[in-house]
């Protein structure tokens, strides 16, 4: 059997607006296991972005427990998370979100620096991970240099710095037109397959969720249909 | 925290330079001030302890207390009888009552006021010593030389007392009398000494017949031994009850040459003091420019911030990366002002020194400057901690969302 990665028990999000209590999440559980490749979908309010942080240690919940590696870290401090984060999971954003001021190579080489790495280490890491998505000729080249399928490349590239368990994509075709959508993907299916990363990826988009071998229907803050194929 | 963090914030810094620019700018004011006030201050006070080196730590003075410079005031002064006195005291080394007024200089039909000072030539060394000086060309004066005149430093330059220099051998006339120019002596740094003019205590007397034997002030050096400030109280007691003076009413007082460096010390450390307190406000304006900048900074990166901590970021690290940015642009300002400042205290000097106002000559320890950028560092870092925290502070997911 396999070993579950990331596990949600019971979370529940409540955000305070005022004078109005908005339960972003409603008693979610997700099982998530090693080396799989899931898709998370839902309509837009259905709480993906919140259930996003709650799996990326972005966020700890209100009530509930969410396992990492079978340990609890909803209850864990923010520079505790902060560690965890930069270790074991990759984020992959819909923006991209690179820091403009840095060139291609010195984004891929940002996470490394939070671990302590020493620059020689980085600097080749960072070089071997940009020819890996196909960018070794812009690695100086800035973010606005770039199209937008590269600078997402740039942020895979990122994503796998610290060589994560877990790569979590939001949206990361969200902001590309369908050819270079897929071109994207097609890499993220490369790593599921061939470096055996799991995959967290969320959409709305069915034939993206399509690539996926285990998809969770969200609505109203909790799972309302679950495949595996 | 690790130092590649460090590295982080300084590209970053490298890379929004106009802002930095004139935030570092600010910064750069105050220490451009506090640099150049403070070269000077040391500067002064290097002159003014090597003139008490010089002239040795046991010279008292007695002066008559009159208005205006000593010897200028007929009313007040210290008679022969007063000078044997004190000459006989237990502890008196060596004394000379010094004879000094203004007189009328000409030179090619030129005339101008100076003071003119009447010395015993048997003391003559004694008289050197106390006042640190040296002749720097030419002879001194000796016994005998009553038509013969020694003159300050400025003397020997065109344009600076009249309009052609006097040299070795030419004449003068003092109030009216003809006298030989043997010797000159070397630069004081202040116009009124380096305008002096020194003749023998006879010629003296024969220009002032009535001020025969009336001493402006006496100079005394203490045995070995004795303590000058002792001797000041011991002479200042026995002079007052030889005149039969009451206490506090006495016409002469007494101090040592310490205490005279010292009062003078004072004032200069006072007036520089406020100049650099002064400089300091300019610093507090710098502080709240950089804390602004930084404000700005971190809001217009709130996303990056979130980035950062979603890749792996603690808060301290964030704190740090903004704590060095803002240290750096503190350094960096503080680098510029100590150069600028360096470049206007030397400019200020020379235009000091060529105005005859040589002891104005600024002075660069490298306390001075190592102190400086550190200071500048520190104003830096400070005025950024607030701001870093707020930035260290932020929730990732509030961060990430911010557009």
């Amino acid at each position: 059997m396999k070993k579950s990665v990331i596990r949600l028990e019971n979370v529940w999000k409540t955000y305070r607006m005022g004078h109005v209590e908005v339960n972003a999440l409603q008693g979610l559980n997700l099982d998530i296991q090693e080396g799989e490749f899931v898709a998370i979908m839902g309509p837009s309010g259905s709480g993906k972005s919140t259930a996003v942080n709650m799996i990326g240690c972005l966020d700890v919940p209100t009530k509930g427990k969410i396992f990492l590696d079978s340990h609890d870290i909803s209850k864990l401090g923010e520079s505790e998370l902060a560690q965890i984060r930069g270790r074991k999971i990759g984020f992959i954003f819909q923006q991209f979100n690179l820091v403009a001021t840095l060139t291609a190579i010195e984004n891929v080489m940002l996470p490394m620096i939070f671990q302590g790495i020493p620059e020689d280490a980085r600097m080749k890491k960072a070089g071997e991970l940009l020819n890996l998505v196909g960018l070794g000729d812009r690695m100086n080249h800035k973010p606005s240099e770039l199209s937008g399928g590269q600078q997402q490349r740039v942020a895979i590239a990122r994503s796998l710095a610290n060589d994560p368990d877990v790569i979590l994509a939001d949206e990361p075709t969200g902001n590309l037109d369908s050819k270079t959508g897929a071109n994207v993907l097609d890499f993220l299916e490369k790593l599921h397959h061939e470096e055996n990363k799991t995959i967290i990826m969320v959409t709305h988009d069915q034939n993206l969720a399509k690539v996926a071998e285990h998809i969770e229907f969200l609505k109203d803050g909790k799972i309302i249909k679950s495949t595996r194929s | 925290m690790n130092i590649y963090e460090v590295k982080y914030a300084l590209q970053n810094f490298r890379k929004r330079k106009l802002r930095s620019g004139l935030t570092i700018l600010s910064i750069l004011i105050g220490i451009t001030a506090i640099f150049a006030l403070l070269s000077f201050g040391i500067g002064i006070k290097q002159y003014v302890n090597q003139l008490a080196e010089e002239s040795g730590g046991n010279k008292l003075f007695v002066q008559a207390r009159g208005v205006g410079a000593p010897g200028t005031d007929e009313n007040f002064f210290l008679s022969k009888d007063d000078v044997d006195f004190m000459g006989k005291m237990k502890g008196v080394d060596e004394l000379v009552g010094m004879y000094f007024k203004v007189a009328e200089i000409k030179y090619n039909d030129q005339k101008r006021f100076y003071f003119v000072s009447g010395m015993d030539t048997s003391k003559i060394d004694f008289i050197e010593e106390t006042f640190s000086i040296k002749i720097i060309k030419g002879r001194q004066l000796k016994k005998g030389d009553d038509d013969k005149a020694t003159l300050g430093y400025n003397y020997q330059f065109d344009d600076k007392i009249f309009r052609n220099a006097v040299n070795v051998g030419d004449k003068v006339e003092l109030n009216g009398r003809r006298f030989e120019v043997i010797g000159f002596y070397e630069e004081v740094g202040n116009p009124q000494d380096d305008t002096n003019i020194y003749v023998t205590g006879e010629a003296f007397e024969s220009l002032y017949p009535n001020s025969k034997d009336k001493f402006g002030f006496v100079m005394i050096s203490s045995q070995k031994g004795v303590k000058p400030s002792e001797l000041a109280s011991r002479l200042e007691e026995r002079l007052r009850k030889f005149k039969g003076q009451e206490g506090g009413k006495e016409n002469f007082f007494v101090q040592t040459f310490e205490d005279a460096l010292a009062t003078f010390t004072t004032i200069i450390n006072v007036i520089n003091g406020m100049l650099v307190l002064i400089a300091l406000v300019s610093l507090v304006v710098a502080f709240v420019n950089i804390m602004n900048t930084m404000y700005t900074a971190i809001l217009e990166r709130t996303k990056e911030i979130g980035v950062m901590k979603a890749i792996g970021a603690r808060n301290n690290d964030i704190l740090l990366i903004f704590v060095v940015e803002a240290g750096l642009i503190g350094l960096i300002g503080g680098i510029l002002g100590v150069l600028l400042g360096y470049f206007i205290s030397s400019i200020g000097g020379s235009i000091a020194a060529a105005s005859g106002f040589a002891l104005l000559k600024p002075a660069y320890p490298l306390a001075l400057i190592i102190g400086c950028l550190v200071f500048s560092l520190l104003v830096g870092a400070a005025a950024g901690f607030l701001p870093a925290r707020r930035a260290s502070k932020l929730k990732p997911v509030d961060a990430l969302r911010y557009e």
